[in-house]
């Protein structure tokens, strides 16, 4: 079962002092020229007391399950010392982190995942904090520098010479898709280097309605500030505390109490509604400045109950949106009540904490960049009774009373928004007022007061200008609170932003044409010397990756074509995958089966990912007596060979008188075995030396005074060779189903002989046939039966159209040659 | 509540611009200057001595418009005739090609038409062709008047620039604008089939928006 990121980033921390928060982690790095490419490395920042630091961690399982399964490899402390870069990494996913310290250099392999944006969020967040830390602060990290478990043991890693660092060549061709990704993950590291901070002012409201219609303007609370607002965020609880409200999720009062919101707000500029969240009657609105509208982007709410089966009349809604380039994430709360219920309110706060998830990322709240939250809280005084705190109130002891604020208790000890800040509170206890009075609650249950509303904040660059309450708007027991915080928004400069996005691109572009696969082939044209039937000839290329990854290679089809290269040429390997530096020799074979003049084809050397390359192949062939027609043969008096090239040519287009009746080379044969072979045992089933077929035919092909070379075997086997590769077969293609279909008739198969096929063609049908009638007199001597004679020479007179292709020994075809075996033939040379 | 889940589509066009895919292939007679103005264009480089193509070279190089960024797949193929049958394996699925002549040689001059009309006949339809009058820097031996060009590109509907990759001129320029020409979303961008037609590639803000669990 593979662990979840979070449960990862939960054994991170457990490596860790409870002190030493884990900020964010990093799964599947691994390190560049490191000796495994595992990506077994886990990033992880941390940070203590304001001081951050980058660890290495090892896991000894590739998903660990508990913290004692990790290991410390390297502490990198983030100080001013520190900085970090990247280049587009060598693989499908990766992108190469550089961190450099002092003189140390660090190189990692990253997995671009969907957290990788956080992180590298998280780290630039961490160095341009770290940019007023004393380098000092790192003495906690002390004790880690014992623990590195790597060879550069040191007790200072920040003496550690330079490491020098060589990219290991794991790679492939990148997809876009991937490139896009690595792309957002550089530019937000390079974010510092094209945006700006500009300050925004957001204001912060919140109160508790208290089931009340509005009534009232609420200008006195949301206009308070002489300049309007940039951001606003308003919170209510508690619109509507109706069984209607609490089981359908649904109330007028939303629109309505929106409306009276939207008038409320600031009078000099005009406001548009980012986005209305609610959840029962807990309502959150976020609206900006018309003016800033075309730069929130990722607009996302989420809502938490926490309540009675977590359906919502207690809880939690949140809003997040990017501004310019910062995340701000609004929540709008409403913990449980009662005085003594502080437990349950610390564990409404973590439940909505942790469970939101908004669906852009990031998805939770704590990955903000800056986080507001607001509410009514609902904390207490503890320990006091009403008559107390009302004396305590009225000597303006309110700094006594916040002592003893369980929200300030509880945070201190760590129990609720841990490292959220709020401001000092000079406003009187905003809760229980008697409706439309400025008087602490009268009632029998005379209630403590308390400050149950209240703004806090988290993330960089907020400054609260004031915090205080709403005396004058009295229609609910609460009062309304409200905070306005001039806030850093990162804005983007348009042409700072082009520029590093070019520059990006333009190294991604250059490292990305750097890692092609490249190769170079020894020669770009083999020739072969001349090639004659049946004599194979080899030619070696050796393809060298001249490149820094690994070549994969393939020769590829061209277009319209049903393999990658001729016939004649056989190629081995013809693919295969050459690691850099390294060389392959591919051996390209021509075997000459049919009659051509020359060889010529190019070969296309396809590189997965990359480039082609041409190979031309060509050679001259040698003429042959086998591989013509019957009918160029029989009007070739002499060894084709000697013929001149017109003579060639004009015999070759059946042109020119005709000599013979049966070709002379099939005669000098066919004689031969006549008279040295018919006694021979098994006369066409041995394999005669290559070199003795050689010789035979360049006897037919050239000419001899002297007696066929080879033995009665060889020349039979020649004689198969010269029927097996004439142009076409003894019994055409188009003739041979009509031959099949006959084949069990004898009569209807010497039609088929008398009528449709050529002279010349059976001619030499019958005078083969006839021989073999003679050979089965021998049948004593060579072993042959009919039968066996028939089967062979079907499948070569009638041989199939597609060479190799393992002949299937038709019946058809050898009970057609049986006929011719078996009957006289005399009656079947003349026509009828 | 019309607007409660915000702006979704807002053109924010600083960091969420579009890379939109193609492929190129150079054509025109060999030693017109193909490899040349690929290598001015990529590495921004030139050689006096550039190794003649025996195949078809690939780069990449990424241009960035206003809005979009256009990333060009280059196939920088062989110019001699020998070659030609296999010049269809590249400019068969490409959605922008360019023709390069010598302007200090006539022939090639021809040669680029006959390789124009093939394009026109065979390639997809979409096809952004681009005609360059390489070698500017030789004008005074010019052989193709630059008049006589651009009307034959305007009458086939051609982008036309003269170009040197020797001293740089208009080679970036008629890389930009055949990407400023080329169709950048996917109703235009062809239908040849699946390598790399113009693809649109930002994953981002286009997913379904459904309604959160509160408000209904
Ligand atoms: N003077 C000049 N020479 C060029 C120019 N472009 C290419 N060349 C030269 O022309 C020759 C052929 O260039 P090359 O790029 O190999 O042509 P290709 O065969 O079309 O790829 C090389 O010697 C180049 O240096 C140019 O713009 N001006
Ligand atoms: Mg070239």
């Amino acid at each position: 079962m593979l662990a979840s990121h979070q449960d990862v980033f939960n054994i991170v921390q457990a490596k860790f002092l409870a002190a030493e928060v884990v900020k964010s982690i990093h799964l599947n790095v691994s390190v560049v020229d490191g000796p495994s490419i595992n990506s077994d490395r886990i990033l992880a920042l941390v940070e203590y007391n304001k001081s951050c630091a980058l660890f290495v961690l090892i896991s000894s399982r590739s998903q660990p399950i508990s913290f004692s399964d990790l290991s410390i490899e390297t502490v990198i402390p983030i100080d001013p010392n520190f900085s970090c870069e990247t280049e587009p990494g060598a693989g499908q996913h990766y992108v190469i982190l550089i961190i450099k310290y002092k003189q140390s250099r660090f190189q990692y392999n990253i997995e671009i995942g969907k957290d990788s944006c956080n992180f590298a969020a998280e780290l630039i967040k961490s160095k341009e904090g770290s940019s007023n830390t004393n380098p000092n602060n790192n003495t906690w990290l002390e004790k880690y520098f014992g623990t590195m478990n790597n060879s550069n043991r040191n007790s200072d890693p920040v003496d550690q010479g330079e490491l020098v660092v060589i990219r290991d060549g794991m790679v492939q061709g990148q997809t876009a898709i991937n490139r896009e990704s690595m792309l957002k993950y550089q530019l937000k590291l390079k974010e510092p280097e094209f945006t700006q901070k500009q300050e925004f002012s957001i204001f912060v409201g919140t109160w508790n309605v208290n089931g009340q219609p509005p009534t009232v303007s609420l200008r006195s609370w949301l206009s308070w500030d002489e300049n309007p607002p940039d951001v606003y965020a308003v919170g209510l609880q508690e619109i509507d505390l109706s069984k209607e409200a609490f089981f359908f999720n649904d109330t007028p009062r939303e629109a309505e109490w929106q409306k009276f919101v939207m008038d409320g707000l600031h009078p000099n500029a005009k406001y548009r509604l980012v986005a209305l969240a609610r959840l029962v009657g807990i309502q959150l609105a976020v609206m900006v400045n018309n003016q800033h509208y075309r730069y929130v982007k990722n607009v996302s709410f989420d809502t938490r109950g926490t309540g009675l089966l977590g359906m919502g009349n207690k809880g939690g809604v949140a809003v997040r949106l990017e501004l310019h380039n910062t995340s701000l994430c609004f929540v709008n709360c409403h913990l449980a009540a009662h005085v003594e219920e502080f437990e349950r309110r610390n564990q409404d706060y973590k439940d909505i904490d942790t469970r939101i998830n908004f669906r852009k990322s990031p998805h939770e709240i704590k990955d903000h960049d800056q986080i507001y939250w607001l509410g009514d809280l609902n904390y207490r005084i503890t320990d006091l009774n009403t008559s107390q705190v009302k004396t305590l109130l009225q000597r303006s002891e309110m700094n006594t009373l916040l002592k003893v604020d369980q929200l300030n208790q509880q945070k201190e000890r760590g129990r609720v928004l841990v490292n959220y800040i709020e401001g000092d509170i000079t406003f009187p206890p905003t809760y229980k007022f008697d409706l439309n009075s400025d008087t602490y609650d009268t009632s029998e249950k005379a209630r403590p007061p308390a400050w149950t509303d209240r703004i806090l904040w988290r993330g960089r660059g907020i400054h609260q200008v004031s915090y205080r309450s709403h005396m004058d708007i009295k229609m609910s027991d609460h009062k309304p609170v409200s905070s306005l915080f001039m806030s850093e928004i990162s804005v983007v400069d348009p042409s700072k932003y082009r520029k590093v996005h070019e520059d990006l691109l333009k190294k991604m572009d250059k490292h990305e044409n750097e890692f092609l696969p490249q190769v170079t082939v020894d020669q770009a044209e083999v020739t072969f010397e001349l090639v004659k039937f049946r004599e194979p000839q080899f030619k070696e290329i050796i393809i060298a990756n001249t490149g820094v990854v690994p070549a994969e290679f393939e020769f590829i089809k061209k277009l319209d074509e049903s393999s990658y290269c001729k016939d004649w040429l056989t190629i081995m390997p013809f693919c295969g995958s050459i690691n850099p530096g390294e060389k392959c020799d591919v051996k390209l074979e021509v075997n000459l089966e049919t009659d051509l003049e020359t060889l010529y084809d190019i070969l296309v050397l396809h590189l997965k990912g990359g480039k082609d390359m041409f190979i031309t192949v060509n050679g001259h062939c040698q003429k042959s007596c086998i591989t013509q027609t019957l009918s160029s043969l029989v009007r070739i008096q002499v060894p084709i060979m000697h013929l001149s090239k017109e003579e060639l040519a004009s015999a070759l287009n059946n042109q020119g008188p005709i000599y013979y009746s049966v070709p002379r080379e099939l005669w000098l044969l066919v004689d031969h075995l006549y008279r040295h072979g018919l006694r021979t045992r098994d006369l066409f089933e041995s394999c005669a030396l290559h070199e003795e077929l050689i010789r035979i035919r360049d006897w037919l092909d050239f000419g001899s005074k002297d007696q066929i070379p080879g033995t009665p075997q060889a020349v039979a086997e020649t004689f198969l060779l010269f029927l097996s590769y004439t142009k076409e077969p003894i019994i055409p293609f188009d003739l041979q189903d009509s031959c099949v279909a006959a084949a069990n008739n004898f009569e209807n198969c010497r039609q088929l002989i008398l009528q449709k096929l050529n002279d010349i063609h059976r001619t030499a049908f019958l005078y083969i046939c006839m021989f073999l009638q003679e050979l089965l007199k021998y049948s004593n001597d060579n072993g042959y039966d009919a039968k066996t004679v028939a089967s062979l020479f079907g499948d070569i007179l009638l041989r199939d159209p597609i060479r190799n292709s393992k002949p299937q020994a038709s019946r058809g075809k050898t009970n057609f040659v049986y006929n011719f075996l078996m009957n006289d033939l005399s009656s079947s040379l003349i026509p009828k | 509540m019309a607007n409660r889940s915000g702006a979704a589509q807002r053109p924010n066009g600083q960091t969420q611009g579009k890379i939109c895919q193609f492929k190129l292939v150079l054509l025109g007679e060999s030693a017109v200057g193909k490899s040349s103005l690929v290598l001015r264009f990529v590495k921004g480089q030139f050689h006096e001595y550039q190794e003649s193509t025996i195949g078809a070279a690939f780069l990449t190089q990424t241009i960035c418009l206003d809005d979009t960024t256009v990333k060009f797949e280059i196939w920088d193929t062989a110019g001699q005739e020998r070659y030609h049958s296999l010049a269809p394996m590249y400019y068969r699925g490409a959605q922008a090609a360019i023709v390069v002549y010598d302007i200090t040689n006539q022939d090639t001059f021809g040669r680029a038409k006959t390789w124009v009309k093939e394009l026109q006949r065979q390639a997809s339809p979409n096809i952004v062709i681009a005609l360059a009058g390489n070698k500017q820097d030789l004008a005074n031996k010019r052989m193709v008047e630059y008049e006589e060009a651009q009307t034959y590109a305007d009458e086939n509907g051609l982008l036309f620039m003269e170009t040197s990759a020797k001293t740089a001129m208009n080679v970036n320029d008629i890389f930009l604008a055949i990407a400023k020409k080329l169709p950048k979303n996917e109703q235009n961008a062809g239908q040849t089939g699946n390598n790399a037609q113009g693809r649109r590639l930002t994953e981002g803000d286009t997913g379904p928006k459904t309604a959160g669990n509160c408000c209904k």
